[in-house]
């Protein structure tokens, strides 16, 4: 019993991350949708600039805030320069994701190239432990913990008490209703992007400090699980997104305590099957941001 | 009737130009042995990507210094050979077709070198049916009553290797031990020999856990092994799934982490850096063994091997770490036996000089003694016979073309170099599976 209480806290470690990559993911699917593959490549590209800052003195939470900004930026060019041209010249969705997937595959290729392909780390963590009753966790689990609430709750408050959050729900529900009332739903897009790309820096750094030990491939191993919480939570649907990372930390983490660990991901896949038979649309469906933007 | 002389015209073009295409093979006008135009390749394949990249490295190294001393005494039959890098990626899903294109389009393959336990039962198959002799570093148990003719193996197959682990986990006086082993590293092979030794050796294996590579956390796991109590680990793991796994364990056990009793692949810069930057270089020098087959770092043929890994400089940077390393040695020892076997032969052609493989290193009355290519070379130029000693000591092939070796215990130095702190009877290990 102790093992799965403990398997529960460390689920909430790795969903934490989890949820930082997908309700960025999922915010950016939401205003745009595009389903961009480059994202776990960004989150590695994050996570090696968190590198350099780090093997330059800077404290590593200030290189995750950083590294944050600096992927945030390179979202908005990366939108801008490749995908909106292509989304205006009427590309097909199926197209679009191969361009996300090439795009992703050559920043990778151009990190080994930089980079290498040995593995990489920030160094030793700190020994600091947590004990919550039977639960021990790590200095860098509950930190990624408490700054994926914070993350979290800010984007919370940007979407439902700014009028910048609502101008977001109203393009991602409708951009041409949006744009006839007079957003500039441009400008929202340019914001949403850098917004997400924060958050999947965030997710980078985050995913390099839990692992420890990462290489070129850090994004795009963690990009299934993260696309998988989206979908789970219901793709576009941040709040869906949070949970749904919680459910595969959480899921995962409990398989590898009580059964055999390589089935680990596999439970959670599992759920995400039952889950969408269940409700197709995923846990949040599409109700959130047309209830919401109505409440608004 | 006319099509089908037209296809028979065809058919013999064809073959033709695929009997030109395979190297030009015909029978010797002088001999019965075949011969073929053109310099030697001697394929190395391993995987040179992917997460096992590292294993291409040090796999070519021993091919690397073989052939810069072999071409240095003239080469073989008067040809040169090089080295040929074939990725197998360590996966078999790639290495199929990777192997089947390489031995379709390379020049000559004449011998193929690495072929690990990873992605082994698929690429021997193909390289045998090409017939191609095979120096071999798998340690799969499936091969230890080996039936493929061009298949040869002087190294250990893995459960005598886990009867190895056993021994010195116990003679260190760990008796409780954890068994923690990645999925799909080739490790699994190890555990036959390790469960049936550590009952006889009177310790126990407390628990036994399969783990995914590179994983966002193992918080999970290592709560169940720490849970175990155990006195000892008994690890297999990439660099970086390792670094993610004892990092953990180093947070959640206030700081301590169980001595550490790995295989000697782990023997690497990679293994190394990796651990050393999570849990810190006292750990990794002081707690860490590294156990695998052995051989004497006195003779004259381990001075001729380490000095030309030391004077290559594809391979100068490493040749500390893997003069102590089993593998790569059994594989410059296996490039020398297959180059004398060719000059004994008097033919390159595979099919041919395979036959003559045994002869190389059979012990012989009034044969000499030879302990590198050079010397074997001027032996057989002189009409002796010969025996080939090298770095791993005399071969002796038994009916399924394996060789056992002894083992040793090795630890890392503080500059990645290893050092040997321990010797592993290979009797004593045999003896327990």
């Amino acid at each position: 019993m102790q093992l799965i209480i403990e398997a529960i806290g460390f689920g909430i470690a790795t969903g934490a991350v989890i949820a930082l990559g997908a309700v960025g993911f999922s915010v950016q699917f939401g205003i745009s949708n595009i389903l961009n593959i480059t994202y776990g490549a960004l989150m590695t590209l994050s996570a090696y600039i968190g590198l350099i800052l780090i093997n330059r003195g800077v404290n590593a939470w200030a290189a995750l805030a950083l590294s944050a900004v600096a992927v945030g930026v390179v979202s908005v060019i990366y939108h801008r320069i490749l995908l909106a041209p292509l989304v205006r010249r009427g590309t097909r969705a199926i197209a679009m994701i191969i361009v996300t997937v090439s795009a992703g595959t050559i920043l990778q290729y151009v990190i080994v190239a930089i980079a290498g392909p040995s593995s990489q780390s920030y160094g030793e963590q700190s020994g600091q432990t947590f004990h919550f009753a039977d639960l021990t966790l790590s200095f860098g689990q509950v930190a990624i913990i408490v700054l994926t609430a914070v993350l979290m709750f800010a984007l919370h408050l940007l979407l439902t008490r700014t009028t910048l959050g609502k101008a977001m729900r109203a393009t991602s529900s409708n951009r041409t209703l949006a744009r006839s009332c007079g957003i500039a739903t441009s400008r929202i897009s340019d914001i949403a992007w850098f917004i997400s790309g924060c958050l999947c820096g965030a997710a980078g750094v985050a995913l390099a400090i839990t692992t420890v030990s990462f290489d070129f491939s850090l994004g795009a191993l963690f990009l299934i699980p993260m696309i998988a919480a989206a979908v789970l939570g219901g793709i576009g649907q941040p709040y869906g997104a949070m949970l749904g990372g919680l459910i595969i930390g959480v899921s995962s983490e409990v398989a590898a305590a009580v059964s055999n660990p390589n089935y680990k991901d596999v439970v959670a896949f599992v759920i995400l099957i039952i889950v969408l038979l269940v409700r197709p649309r995923g846990l949040f469906g599409a109700a959130w941001s047309s209830r919401r933007l109505m409440e608004g | 009737m006319g099509s089908q002389r037209t296809w028979r015209v065809s058919a013999l073009v064809g073959a033709t130009a695929l009997v030109a295409a395979c190297g030009s093979s015909s029978p010797s006008s002088s001999s019965s042995a075949p011969t073929q135009s053109g310099n030697i390749t001697a394929g190395v394949i391993a995987p040179f990507t992917g997460p096992a990249a590292q294993f291409g490295k040090l796999l070519s190294a021993p091919c690397f210094a073989a052939t810069d001393l072999i071409n240095k005494a003239g080469g073989i039959l008067g040809k040169t050979i090089s080295c040929s890098a074939i990725d197998d990626t360590g996966d078999p899903a790639d290495a199929v077709p990777n192997v089947t294109r390489a031995i379709a389009t390379t020049t000559n393959l004449d011998m193929a070198l690495g072929l690990e336990s990873n992605t082994a039962a698929t690429t021997v198959p193909l390289v045998n049916d090409a017939k191609i002799p095979i120096i071999t570093t798998n340690g799969l148990v499936a091969f230890t009553k080996n039936t493929y003719p061009y298949y040869w193996r002087l190294t250990p197959s893995d459960d005598a290797n886990g009867a190895a682990f056993a021994v010195w986990a116990v003679q260190k006086g760990y008796k409780n031990v954890a068994v923690v082993f990645q999925n799909g590293i080739g490790s699994e092979g190890n555990l036959p020999g390790l469960t049936s030794a550590m009952p006889k050796l009177g310790g126990s294996l407390g628990l036994q856990l399969t783990i995914p590579a590179d994983a966002a956390s193992y918080s999970s796991e290592v709560a169940r092994v720490i849970n175990a109590h155990p006195d000892a680990l008994i690890w297999s793991a990439d660099p970086q799934t390792t670094a993610t796994f004892m990092s953990e364990y180093k947070q959640l056990n206030n700081g301590v982490i169980p001595p550490m009793v790995t295989a000697t692949d782990s023997l690497t810069p990679d293994f190394f850096d990796a651990l050393k930057k999570v849990v810190g270089v006292t750990y990794v020098t002081q707690d860490v063994y590294l156990v695998g087959s052995s051989f004497s770092q006195t003779t004259a043929a381990f001075n001729t091997y380490k000095t030309a890994l030391q004077d290559d400089s594809r391979t100068s940077a490493i040749a500390d770490v893997l003069s102590a390393v089993g593998p790569p040695a059994s594989e410059y020892d296996g490039i020398n036996i297959l180059a004398l076997a060719m000059v004994m032969a008097k033919s390159t052609v595979g099919s041919y000089y395979n036959q003559f493989v045994t002869k190389v290193i059979s012990p012989k009355p009034g044969a000499v003694v030879v302990s590198n290519f050079a010397d074997g070379l001027a032996a057989l130029k002189a009409g002796k016979q010969i025996q080939y000693v090298g770095v791993l000591g005399p071969v002796v092939f038994n009916q399924y073309h394996n060789s056992a070796g002894q083992f040793a215990a090795n630890v890392f130095n503080p500059d990645g170099s290893a050092s040997r702190v321990g010797s592993i009877s290979g009797t004593q290990v045999l003896g327990l599976l």
